[in-house]
């Protein structure tokens, strides 16, 4: 074996080189982290009447491993309780969470779950699936992650179409008063997982 | 008519300004009468989108019809009209110019209120005037309501004043913002 005829240094550095991680530390995972749910935000922006209208959720958990040197083993996970949909009226808020929209009686959270990520220029995209009124779809996103002091910032975006997962039936099921397109917009304080 | 001559008329911008506001005014009413009653769904949200859009068409035709009022002053009232009828007139004629601005600008502050922006026709979105304010949003909307009653009491009365004027003091006063029909 070709191994086995080198020095001892040579041998460490080719076994890190096979493994895969090009790092300085190749067995270190992803740090995890929990968001802080006082101060991380969870919002959506849609097109109703062809007037924009923002909303939020504001109960969700989110635990997310990353280490931008450790891509492979990062993972987000991240459950969002829909009756904690808020978009600062009632009469819509009732409406959103009633049987024709998100049905929260039939489907009370909605899931994202993250499979691989990818280093672009102005920091990361995540491939990863979103379950929502029951029904699965993939869809991307796109964040920045800034280490602080206390942990981490972790904030991006991502884009929807609601009647991808059957949000809107009968007459909200036109997108001529509600757009299908939806945007996604968080930021999370994450503090290391105790 | 014989006792009639030629009136003297409001100008072209000024009849298209009444007229098309005018028409402007009814759809407003018919718009938010059908709205009135339907629940909390996408027909109301429909119908009260169209009203907004018209709503700010009103607002924006009457920065622009005020600006030609200023400059262009109104024909003189017929000769013969009493003092409590020049006043009536006037004060009334005043009073749809504050309703002009007075009605959309409630609306658009009920709308934001509530935390519904606005959309020009879905082309373009207008600032929210004030913040989300349930309570702001109920003395808003009453005051839109009662505003809505006035303006229709006051249209009532300026169509009844100008028949008046036209069969029975018969003086040119429709005739003024109606086009000429002279022959040449």
């Amino acid at each position: 074996m070709r191994r086995m005829m080198m020095s001892a240094m040579m041998s460490t550095a080719l076994a890190a080189t096979l493994l895969g991680a090009g790092s300085a530390q190749p067995a270190a995972p992803a740090t995890g982290f929990s968001a802080d749910p006082a101060s991380s935000r969870l919002e959506f922006t849609g097109v109703q009447a062809g007037a924009e209208f923002k909303g939020s959720f504001h109960k969700f958990s989110a635990a997310i491993d990353f280490s931008p040197d450790a891509l492979d083993s990062a993972h987000f996970d991240v459950l969002i309780d829909m009756a904690s949909e808020d978009s600062g009226d009632k009469d819509r808020d009732d409406t959103m969470r009633g049987a024709d929209v998100f049905d929260i009686a039939h489907f009370p959270s909605a899931h994202y779950v993250t499979k691989s990520f990818t280093k672009t220029v102005s920091g990361y995209t995540a491939a990863g699936s979103l379950t929502l009124h029951g029904v699965t779809k993939d869809v991307p996103i796109v964040f920045k992650f800034t280490p602080n002091a206390a942990g981490g910032n972790l904030s991006g975006t991502a884009e929807l179409k609601r009647l991808d997962f059957g949000v809107g039936r009968g007459d909200w099921k036109s997108t001529e008063w509600v757009a299908d397109a939806v945007k996604v917009a968080f930021s999370l304080s994450l503090k290391p997982k105790s | 008519m014989p006792t009639r001559t030629e009136p003297v008329r409001y100008g072209v911008p000024a009849q298209l300004f009444h007229w098309v506001i005018a028409g402007l005014i009814v759809t407003q009413f018919v718009l938010a009468r059908m709205s009135l009653h339907l629940p909390v769904g996408a027909r109301k949200l429909a119908l009260l989108a169209r009203h907004k859009s018209v709503g700010m068409t009103i607002l924006m035709l009457a920065i622009l019809r005020l600006a030609w009022r200023l400059r262009h002053p109104a024909p003189p009232l017929p000769p013969g009209m009493r003092p409590a009828e020049r006043f009536a007139a006037r004060a009334t004629h005043a009073a749809f110019y504050v309703l002009l601005f007075a009605m959309p600008l409630t609306g658009w502050m009920m709308s934001s209120a509530k935390n519904y922006s606005v959309s020009w026709f879905g082309l373009f979105t207008w600032p929210n005037l004030i913040a989300k304010n349930e309570h702001a949003f109920n003395v808003l909307r009453s005051t839109h309501d009662v505003l809505s009653n006035v303006l229709f009491a006051i249209a009532v009365l300026h169509i009844l004043a100008a028949l008046k004027h036209h069969f029975w003091d018969r003086d040119d006063v429709l005739m003024r913002m109606l086009p000429s029909t002279r022959q040449r």
